[in-house]
């Protein structure tokens, strides 16, 4: 299988620098981690205060920043720099360190997910952290652990709009992960693995040949049920419209952080961003064949990177066009379609699996 | 009366002459008092709700339009101002003195819901006591104000001091006890969805409505008493353009045109009529594209799209009233007897510029249609959710696209006909499903109806000979109407019936000028709406609602 040839990028690191031994594996693993987390935030970095902005105005007829540098691009230091300059405002009444804690769980989450997302080659090296046997399990794990962030910043603020935030997030993550879980169980069967780089190299395989050009096996193609349930579950999990109940800036007020500001505040969009890539990355790998592409192996990373912001500028898409369901309407979604929808998926798929195989 | 006996419900929709109305309420007559619109009956203050009561059930006078008090040297005087949903023409007044020492008098809620509001207003203004009022507090001013404001007595220097335990703060307010697990929610008066500075105080089970109320008055501006200050000629006309200040401007200026022109028997000439027609109705077209923008706002979302087409589209009809007015915001363009000027020259150059935004409406009302209400998540959002039968609509006074998406059929501009409107063809847009969806879909179609008006207008001034272009008739510099006349005279504006009662007192000034708002009354039923439903549903309904608190506190 393609991936697993290719060395992992912390050991790209030891064998380059020349590092030995335990302390060097770790020390290359740093420096590789550092890599990888600097590259997703740079891209968060682009994606908060520019892009998001630009697609936004390309939306809705309009231009937004083009005042500061080529662009607008400067807006990026200039809006880092007045968030982080802007005074943290402690409310009376908050839970003390949980309340400190929530806006670090949300972002560290999301880039703890990066670490298993195999990312493609650029040249010689492999942005692939690790590669575990239960890889796939992991990241979906990794994943998850946003909703206690948000539950943690929900209640801790003492205020009733962000528990009402909290509420709602939770019982959205309970609705939608399962789903969203069973739903990759199914790609899991084809695949007959956990591991990353097992998945991405099963979907590199060609569907069918249509005149002269080869259909890779991704599982979009192969299973386009599972990818429209697998797209929808994702957005409801990364809390973006039509799902983004738990903010719901009209209804209440931006939900769990409402009463956050300054760092805290930049901490809890870093990590929402982080986490619509690490849903692109997720999708990515799980449906889109990772970062295969035309071209040689070697610009896989680009693909990859096209894919993950392809998916960045569909969130945005359904941002400016798409109304926003009811909570209970989201529940009932979540519990009585999706959640039958993804087993029905996911029995047919093995069925067919083991009929076929 | 008719030789034939009509059944009852026929009953109500006969008119009745003035004379017949005396004899159907009979001893309860203490005296006449006519006023230029309506025969007006004055009433012992406790047979209130037995005057109305009587006059609802058997004489089908099913709306109350408001309550206007006042003060006299002798006396103090509530009015209630009838009319019929059927029929608004059919008006009739009931004048209800009450004793200048102890000013008391029936409260009129038991028989009209919106009187609760009306006589709070009053009450919190003038000083009447009303008996039997479920909820007899403060409305517009802070519950710890001292003094009646526009009694005669009033002392301004009075210095606004409250004790502490008078101004506790309403935000502190736990509705909390050991038996029920609801949760007291402030929402607003800081809420992106709350449209200007209003405060809902709502409580919750859960994230379900128990009981919502709305607190106003943040943005009470005292017009009705900057208005009596002014002289009706040309001080006047400037304060209608801040009341719903979402560019409604020449909606409301008419108001005030329409009944200080009939209370000083001024005439428009017809030029200047369709001038005010074609202008109104542009400003409906602002006005609904703003509504529908905002409440894309409330059920999409902040950075939906559907809010920057719409203000894209609100732009060019303004765009088209600054070329008309001078103006974007505060027109001030209407005067007593016609328009303070012509339209602008190069007129062809206006008037294509008018006719390209007509032909390119209906596109842009068929995007909305494919992005909002086609849509099946906004359909499951709005369809069903924010009910407001259409008897209770009446009972709580509600007009405009509120009503007439409850399915009644009330339209100022066609009932009551002023202006230029029966001379053209347009029809009247009702919804029958009672929801936030039908209020959305009204305002759609009026939008598409007022662009029909706007057409009309324009193919009327543009062949209109040059020598006959009379914009103003000859109106004295000083208009002093008789002492003690009295009108009532309402408009359609964008949210409703907008109606203001004038009693002059032979001065140039109005000696009392009341603003009969439509939201005031509109906003009343967001709790026979809210209640049991979540709270993106009241967010939702109060979008529907289209309130601009400007014109709800004054």
């Amino acid at each position: 299988m393609g991936a697993t040839s290719v060395q992992l990028f912390p050991e790209f690191i030891a064998d380059t620098l020349g590092l030995p031994g335990v302390l060097g594996e770790v020390v290359a693993a740093l420096i590789a981690a550092a890599v990888v987390g600097n590259i997703v935030l740079a891209f968060t970095g682009v994606a908060g205060p520019w892009a998001k902005r630009k697609i936004t105005a390309a939306f809705t007829d309009r231009i937004a920043v083009d005042r500061v540098g080529p662009f607008g691009l400067l807006i990026i230091p200039a809006s880092a720099v007045q968030l982080l300059a802007k005074e943290l405002i402690i409310p009376e009444g908050v839970d003390r360190p949980s309340w400190d804690i929530a806006p670090v769980i949300l972002p560290a989450s999301a880039l703890l997910g990066f670490a298993v997302i195999p990312m493609g080659q650029l040249g010689p090296i492999n942005f692939h952290l690790a590669d575990p046997e239960v890889g796939f399990a992991l990241v979906f794990a990794f994943a998850s652990i946003a909703s206690i962030s948000l539950v943690m910043a929900g209640y801790a603020s003492n205020n009733k709009y962000s528990l009402l935030g909290g509420l709602r997030a939770v019982a959205q993550n309970l609705a939608y992960e399962i789903p969203l879980i069973v739903t990759a169980m199914s790609v899991v069967i084809f695949a007959g693995t956990l591991q990353m780089s097992g998945i991405v190299g099963a979907q590199t395989e060609t569907l069918v040949t249509i005149a002269g050009f080869d259909i890779p096996a991704w599982y979009a193609f192969v299973n386009p049920f599972a990818f429209v349930l697998f797209l929808t579950a994702n957005m409801a999990e990364i809390g973006r419209n039509p799902f983004d109940i738990p903010e719901a800036p009209t209804e209440i007020v931006g939900g769990y952080q409402t009463e956050y500001s300054s760092a805290y505040f930049v901490l809890f969009y870093l990590g929402e961003f982080v986490h619509i890539f690490l849903g692109g990355a997720i999708l990515a790998v799980t449906f889109l064949g990772g970062a295969s592409g035309p071209g040689p192996e070697s610009i896989g990373f680009i693909w990859f990177v096209v894919k993950i912001w392809g998916f960045f500028l569909f969130t945005q898409w359904a941002r400016a066009a798409l109304p926003r369901v009811r909570i209970d309407q989201l529940i009932e979604i979540g519990w009585k379609g999706m959640l039958v929808l993804s087993f029905a998926n996911l029995v047919l798929t093995a069925v067919i699996v083991g009929v076929i195989a | 009366m008719s030789l034939e006996r009509p059944d009852t419900t026929d009953d109500a929709a006969l008119e009745r002459t003035p004379d017949e109305l005396e004899a159907l309420l009979g001893d309860l007559v203490v005296d006449r008092d006519d006023h230029l619109n309506a025969p007006g009956f004055v009433i012992r203050p406790d047979t209130v709700q037995q005057t109305l009561s009587l006059l609802k059930e058997q004489a089908g006078y099913d709306h109350l339009s408001v309550v206007s008090a006042q003060e006299y040297e002798n006396r103090y005087e509530s009015i209630y101002h009838l009319k019929k949903y059927d029929d608004p023409t059919q008006e009739v007044s009931i004048i209800v003195p009450a004793d200048k020492d102890n000013p008391v008098s029936e409260s009129a809620e038991p028989v009209f819901r919106t009187a609760d509001w009306h006589e709070r207003e009053a009450y919190d203004l003038i000083g009447i006591q009303y008996d039997d009022h479920p909820d007899l507090r403060r409305i517009l001013l802070p519950e710890t104000w001292q003094g009646h404001p526009m009694a005669m007595d009033y002392d301004q220097d009075q210095p606004q001091i409250a004790t502490l335990p008078a101004h506790a703060n309403p935000l502190q307010e736990h509705h909390r006890d050991d038996e029920s697990d609801t949760m007291f929610l402030n929402i607003g008066p800081h809420h992106p969805a709350t449209h200007g500075v209003l405060h809902l105080k709502t409580v919750l089970d859960g994230e379900q409505v128990v009981d919502v109320e709305s607190d106003i008055g943040y943005l009470h501006r005292c017009e009705e008493q900057m208005a009596q200050n002014g002289t009706y000629r040309h001080q006047i006309m400037p304060y209608p353009d801040r009341w719903d200040y979402i560019s409604a401007g020449l909606l409301n200026e008419w108001a005030y045109a329409r009944a200080a022109e009939d209370l000083a028997e001024i005439e428009v000439p017809e030029y200047a009529q369709i001038i005010r027609t074609m202008g109104a109705e542009m400003c409906r077209i602002a006005a609904h594209m703003l509504a529908l923008a905002t409440f894309a706002l409330d059920v999409n979302g902040d950075f939906t799209a559907t809010f920057m087409y719409a203000i894209n589209d609100r732009e060019r009809v303004q765009d088209l009233l600054e070329d008309l007015t001078g103006q974007r915001l505060m027109f001030n363009y209407f005067r007593l007897g016609g328009v303070v000027w012509d339209l602008p020259e190069p007129r062809d150059e206006f008037f294509s510029k008018t006719r390209d935004f007509l032909d390119q409406l209906p596109g842009s009302v068929e995007e909305y249609h494919n992005l909002i209400t086609s849509n099946e998540i906004f359909q499951m959002r709005t369809i069903d959710t924010g009910i407001l039968p259409p008897e209770v609509a009446k009972n709580y006074g509600a007009t405009g696209p509120v009503a007439r998406g409850s399915g009644v059929d009330y339209d100022l501009r066609r009932d009551d006909s002023y202006g230029y409107y029966d001379e053209l063809d347009w029809d009247v847009v009702t919804e029958e499903g009672c929801d936030n969806f039908s209020r959305l879909l009204v305002r759609m179609g009026e939008v598409e109806e007022s662009a029909k008006i706007i057409e009309q207008c324009i193919d009327l001034l543009e062949d209109w000979p040059e020598d006959e272009r009379n914009i103003q008739s000859n109106v004295p510099r000083t208009l002093r109407p008789d002492d003690d006349t009295e009108i009532y005279r309402a408009v359609e504006g964008a949210k409703g019936e907008l109606g203001i009662y004038i009693r002059a007192d032979g001065t140039d000034k109005p000696a009392r000028f009341k603003i009969r708002s439509p939201c005031f009354s509109n906003l009343q039923t967001l709790p026979e709406m809210a209640n049991g439903e979540y709270i993106p549903d009241v967010i939702a309904a109060l979008g529907s609602l289209d309130i601009v608190l400007g014109e709800v506190d004054r």
